[in-house]
């Protein structure tokens, strides 16, 4: 019997006997403060402040609790039921949470958005950020003393830290106490402003109709209606409707939970994929935005945005270019989508092809002599901007850096993909392409071929091995396992550029990506 | 350096990484969300920003680091957090399908 099954028949006799002794209260009834008392007190002390001992000294997200619940359930012998762990996440996330603002720039790792670049400080990029995201540990909030106890934590729970590179060449421990704790003090303190704030803010419910604008990897962009039907205490029942922008369905159905006042975490499944959307709520309700993704494949998601019924905005427009001389259908989606169409100079309304409160889909065309640039387009009071331009000239592909991992083959991971997108620019008024006045163009239809990254890649044959790549810009990587084709038996690894082709009736361009197919993550983190 | 030879590939990569001045990409695969810098050896990344430093095939020396936890954010590791992780499966070269990830309990 190995040490992981023992565990578990352990656990399981131990909560089998528990509700023998005493059916447990269902979480409903017992309050997340009453859970905590119940279950942590046996570790954690009463603190002078009606407080418990380090608990009470540490903010963070849903998801920072949930890992720290996993750890104290995995390490630490903590046995509590489903229920009794969702009541203590949403209870510490509500009343020990971040701030709006205290989240801003780092939701990436919340929403698990696949290949972002780490823009970690040097002396946390050093110390913390060789392991796991800088994110990671922005996304918590602790009294200096605490963030001490992290850095004795991970020297405990990972010795052998000692030997790695920027470990054993420096004092790191000392380093790590005398100045990146402090620091750690001064950047992400336990008590702020904003947090303080925050808990007096007024959080208006999500409930109600909203109008989403998203898009879906090998599916591509949608829209439709989100509606939230509250349920009590933060918990809403969930229905999507809408479609792809090649007019097939997408219908949802599933239930979402409203963490701090404004952190959105719905289950729904579609078309039998059971996904998830990580939202963030505007101060102001008006407003949500952040990712939804397969669970079991969160690089196969894609951003969503939505505003509530009763408020008007246009959230997206669809192509968000014109070339001068063309005419083009454009996909207005958002809300109260009623009032008069107004566009500006170079722009000219040929056709109203359909219209209604929440999409608009116009003929439009650009003047052959149009100074290229930004142009409004305005529907009653609200409005958004498209892209009036010469000349494509540069193609990116984002993103520009990225990994994917090989799996499947029999093995126990799924492959993890990588997707690119193609964002099209003209020069600007420099009439140069590549510098900074260029004019993005948008998300641009584009094909898709792949190279070796460089002569290595092309030695070892990469392209024949690592992976392909479909028409949408969606990347498969090879398969998992040793490969006797390969010298040294090596793995479907590789490097490959990923290319994009985008053309016009004018010219055609190609921008490119570097793609490093690689092996599998066999620790799966809400928080990386 | 001008007195010292690169003696084995690492050190010629390192050679060439340096005279290229490609550190910048380098750095950039390496802070990809996920991945670990630690790269002496590396797991998804070498100190180079490619492949060719790899331990490959990993599954062939994939307990010798484990054991060390040398990745504990990629790799379980067996020294504290996760002892019994692929403990049934003695050898990884030969029986990696059965290795499985630690998910965390998400519901």
């Amino acid at each position: 019997m190995n040490n992981k099954l023992k565990r578990a028949l352990s656990g399981g006799g131990v909560l089998a006997l528990a509700s023998l002794m005493a059916a447990p209260l269902s979480a409903a009834s017992q309050s997340g403060a009453q859970l905590l008392q119940e279950r942590c007190t046996s570790c954690h002390t009463p603190t002078a402040d009606g407080g418990l001992s380090r608990i009470s000294e540490q903010r963070k997200t849903p998801e920072g609790w949930m890992t720290t619940l996993n750890r104290m359930q995995s390490q630490r012998g903590l046995r509590i039921s489903a229920d009794e762990r969702r009541a203590i996440i949403k209870y510490l996330a509500d009343t020990q949470g971040l701030a709006p603002a205290e989240t801003s720039g780092k939701r990436y790792l919340l929403e698990q958005t696949p290949n972002v670049l780490d823009d970690t400080p040097a002396e946390y990029a050093e110390m913390c950020a060789r392991c796991h995201s800088g994110a990671r540990f922005a996304l918590q909030r602790r009294t200096e003393g605490e963030w001490e106890r992290l850095v004795h934590f991970h020297m405990g729970q990972f010795p052998t830290l000692e030997f790695h590179a920027l470990s054993r060449d420096r004092a790191w421990f000392e380093l790590a106490v005398s100045d990146v704790v402090p620091q750690l003090a001064t950047d992400f303190p336990l008590k702020s402003t904003a947090w303080d704030q925050w808990q007096q803010a007024d959080k208006p419910a999500p409930a109600g109709g909203w109008t989403v604008a998203g898009y879906l990897p090998g599916k591509g962009e949608f829209s439709a209606t989100l509606t939230l039907n509250a349920k009590g205490d933060d918990h809403y029942g969930l229905t999507l409707s809408g479609q792809y922008a090649d007019g097939s369905p997408l219908t949802g159905q599933g239930s979402a939970v409203v963490y701090t006042g404004y952190e959105l975490r719905a289950s729904l499944t579609v078309a039998g994929v059971k996904m998830r959307q990580v939202l963030a709520l505007s101060a102001d309700g008006s407003r949500m935005q952040g990712r939804m993704f397969p669970r079991g494949a969160t690089e196969m998601g894609g951003e969503l945005s939505a505003i509530k019924a009763g408020h008007s905005a246009i959230l997206a427009i669809s192509p968000a270019y014109i070339r001068q001389g063309e005419s083009r259908t454009l996909t207005l989606t958002g809300n109260g989508l009623t009032g008069k169409v107004r566009l500006a100079s170079g722009l000219k309304l040929d056709q109203v092809i359909s219209r209604s409160a929440t999409q608009l889909v116009l003929k439009v065309s650009a003047q052959s002599g149009a100074q290229p640039g930004l142009r409004r387009i305005q529907v009653g009071s609200s409005a958004m901007q498209v892209a009036l331009y010469d000349q494509l000239v540069r193609v990116d592909v984002v993103p520009a850096d990225s990994i994917a991992r090989v799996g499947g083959n029999g093995g126990k991971q799924a492959k993890v993909n990588a997707t690119y997108r193609a964002v099209g620019y003209a020069a600007g008024k420099d009439g140069k392409a590549g510098t900074e006045d260029d004019l993005a163009l948008g998300y641009m239809p584009a094909s898709w071929s792949l190279k070796p990254f460089d002569a290595v890649a092309e030695h070892d044959k990469d392209l024949d091995y690592a992976g392909t790549i479909d028409a949408r810009g969606v990347f498969t990587p090879g398969d998992a396992g040793l490969n006797p084709e390969r010298k040294m038996s090596t793995n479907n690894v590789g490097q490959l550029a990923v290319v994009a082709t985008v053309k016009t009736v004018a010219t055609e361009q190609q921008g490119q990506a570097r793609l490093l197919v690689t092996v599998q993550d066999y620790i799966k983190s809400p928080l990386q | 350096m001008k007195h010292l030879k690169s003696f084995n590939k690492k050190a010629q990569l390192l050679e060439k990484a340096v005279a290229d001045g490609t550190t910048e990409d380098v750095v950039a695969m390496q802070t990809v969300v996920g991945c670990t810098s630690t790269n002496d050896p590396g797991w998804e990344v070498d100190p180079f920003g490619g492949l060719g430093s790899l331990c490959q095939p990993m599954e062939s020396d994939l307990y010798g680091c484990a054991d060390a936890c040398w990745w504990p954010a990629q790799v379980p590791d067996t020294m504290s957090t996760h002892p019994g992780w692929s403990q049934d499966v003695a050898k990884a070269n030969e029986d990696w399908r059965q290795i499985d990830s630690v998910f965390p309990d998400e519901d």
